[in-house]
């Protein structure tokens, strides 16, 4: 336990570039986008009565404000989305580089020096891709969707309606990240199989990783598709793409269950009644229902352990 | 004395190129070993066997264990520095320190922190940032804080300089080595490490084709400067090598006694350069 502490300490430090500062930055620059447009806005109000983005003041009370504040309360998160997109892109090039930057730069004759096993190594990898970096994209993104909501909340304050109140008594408020930090063991085992892939390759290829990672799934695609086409024989081949392709190559991203068990699970937020929050929520544990995620999870296993099995026999420098 | 390391009879191709074919020998506890050959000659493949980093045939027990499946625990005593420059480039020195810390159940933080007190490298200097030199202190500051019972050194100081070089072969002896450490050492800068080993290993063509400690080598190997008029009676001894040096001819033998070659000329104990250039003759060839 203490070791894969450290081991996790030591993917931070070489990571940290692109685990913190990549969504730091995206999200900085939303930040600053949105901010920027609010105290606009609210600058044209305030100097140019005639113009036609003028709002005025404006009180509002009752049912409109309650509704303006549970929507707000329930959606501020979007403002993370972009954040949430960089994660996929991370942990698809952290996993990528994993095995392969250690052997390229000869370094993993010193990792291998030291007494820890290839099984601890590899699953550190894992965990960061898996745990820590959507834990810090979610947090990052929290911050950021909180400082435009307040942001928000402060323009309309500025027109004279104060949700701050409302704003801060709504349970939907904290309700939000905490339902978004309990899809993560959904976000993992959907995300295992491309997780698992990409460590393989990462473990197997002597360069262009990315080329074997991206053209391998790309070229057997490519040749069913034309042996259905040509040959007329009975391969499925836009199953293999869909169910096998997307499953390798698109795990990472957030939220791909939702599209890849679309026609399963749909979000019937309308049926029920229920807010989009806890809609999305109760969608995306339903998921682990189908039979598909499972499969992927043992695959996903079965190729981290090929990574391990590859790191501990293949002979280096 | 118990053997630290037991090698017998360690096969290993590469396709059809034969790295090792059939090396066999001990080294035992408290020594320090040379391991010295040709390019090419099977040496980074032994050292890979006796560290698990590759695969092989034959038997070998390294500290009582098998390289090959023991592994992970074989690493809690024994060390190595292969080749010099592995560590990467974004480490900094006391991530380093506190990383090998928190994994290394026989680290001594406060021994490495006196060693690199002595060098010019700050806890926060990247080794991306450091001299070969340095990154070598920066390993070595490492490995003499791990309580292992052997370090295997693969070519450590290669690229550098001479001033590097002799303090990193002095810190070892000074700081490092007791009676309790082996050190497996492979270099080509045999001149440099002669005098502080205490056994010889040659290997050529994947065998070891000379095992010996430093006394005996001194026994057994003789160089003279052969008078004019002994060199045909001592041509008759089958002289390992000769060179000539000042019109005299130099002669190498292997298992002659002093008293015999006395008679020819002046005797000397040869240097291992001059003993592996002699031993490896039509390496090349």
């Amino acid at each position: 336990m203490k070791t894969m502490k450290w081991l996790i300490k030591r993917e931070l430090w070489e990571h940290k570039g692109m685990l913190v500062w990549a969504p730091a930055v995206i999200a900085a620059l939303i930040a600053a986008l949105a901010l920027g447009s609010i105290i606009m806005g609210n600058h044209l109000n305030f100097n140019d009565d005639s113009s036609p983005l003028s709002i005025g003041s404006v009180t509002i009370e009752g049912t409109a404000r309650m509704r303006i504040v549970e929507t707000m309360s329930q959606a501020y998160m979007v403002s993370a989305m972009p954040v949430l997109m960089v994660l996929s892109f991370v942990v698809f090039f952290y996993c990528l580089g994993a095995l392969n930057d250690e052997r390229r730069d000869r370094s993993i004759l010193f990792w291998k020096s030291l007494p820890v096993s290839d099984m601890s190594t590899v699953l550190s990898k894992v965990a960061l891709a898996l745990v820590v970096a959507p834990l810090i994209t979610l947090g990052i993104g929290t911050v950021l969707s909180l400082l435009i909501l307040f942001a928000a909340c402060g323009a309309v304050l500025a027109h004279g309606t104060n949700l701050f109140g409302a704003m801060l008594m709504s349970p939907d408020l904290y309700l939000t990240p905490l339902r978004l930090a309990g899809l993560l063991p959904v976000y993992i085992l959907w995300a295992l199989p491309t997780v698992g892939w990409l460590l393989m390759v990462s473990s197997m290829a002597r360069s262009k990783v990315f080329l074997w990672a991206v053209g391998t799934p790309l070229v057997a695609s490519l040749l069913l598709v034309w042996a259905e086409k040509m040959l007329h024989i009975g391969i499925n081949a836009s199953w293999f793409v869909t169910r096998i392709v997307d499953r390798i190559l698109l795990g990472a991203v957030p939220g791909s269950w939702i599209i890849f068990e679309g026609d399963r699970v749909a979000l019937q937020h309308e049926v029920h009644r229920m807010a989009v929050p806890e809609t999305i929520f109760t969608a995306s544990w339903g998921t682990l229902g189908g039979i598909s995620v499972w499969l992927g999870v043992v695959a996903g296993v079965a190729m981290i352990a090929t990574a391990v099995w590859m790191r501990r026999r293949r002979e280096e420098g | 004395m118990s053997a630290v390391i037991t090698a017998g009879n360690l096969s290993k191709t590469y396709g059809k190129q034969a790295a090792l074919n059939g090396a066999s020998f001990t080294v035992e506890a408290g020594r320090i070993v040379g391991l010295i050959g040709p390019n090419g000659s099977g040496k980074t493949t032994t050292l890979k066997a006796i560290l698990g980093l590759t695969q092989f045939e034959g038997e070998l027990t390294v500290l009582g264990m098998d390289p090959r499946s023991q592994r992970d625990a074989l690493m809690n005593e024994v060390c190595f520095i292969a080749d010099v420059a592995i560590l990467p480039k974004w480490l900094k020195v006391k991530d380093a320190i506190d990383f090998v810390e928190g994994v290394h159940p026989r680290f001594n933080r406060s021994k490495a922190e006196k060693y690199l007190a002595n060098t010019k490298l700050s806890p926060n200097m990247k080794v991306k940032a450091m001299s070969k030199g340095m990154v070598v202190q920066l390993h070595l500051a490492l490995v003499m804080a791990i309580d292992a019972k052997l370090l295997v050194l693969d070519e450590p100081t290669l690229g550098l300089d001479i001033l590097y070089r002799k303090q990193f072969y002095q810190n070892l002896l000074e700081d490092y080595f007791d009676e309790n450490k082996t050190i497996l050492i492979t270099t080509h800068q045999i001149e440099e490490v002669e005098h502080i080993l205490t056994d010889l290993m040659f290997i050529q063509d994947g065998k070891i084709s000379l095992a010996a400690s430093m006394d005996e080598v001194g026994e057994r190997f003789t160089e003279v400067m052969v008078e004019p008029q002994f060199v045909a009676a001592a041509n008759a001894l089958q002289p390992m090598s000769q060179r000539t040096v000042f019109g005299k001819p130099i002669m190498l033998f292997d298992g002659v006694p002093r008293l015999q070659l006395s008679t020819f000329g002046e005797l000397r104990t040869p240097s291992v350069a001059d003993l592996f250039v002699a031993s490896m003759k039509g390496t090349y060839a």
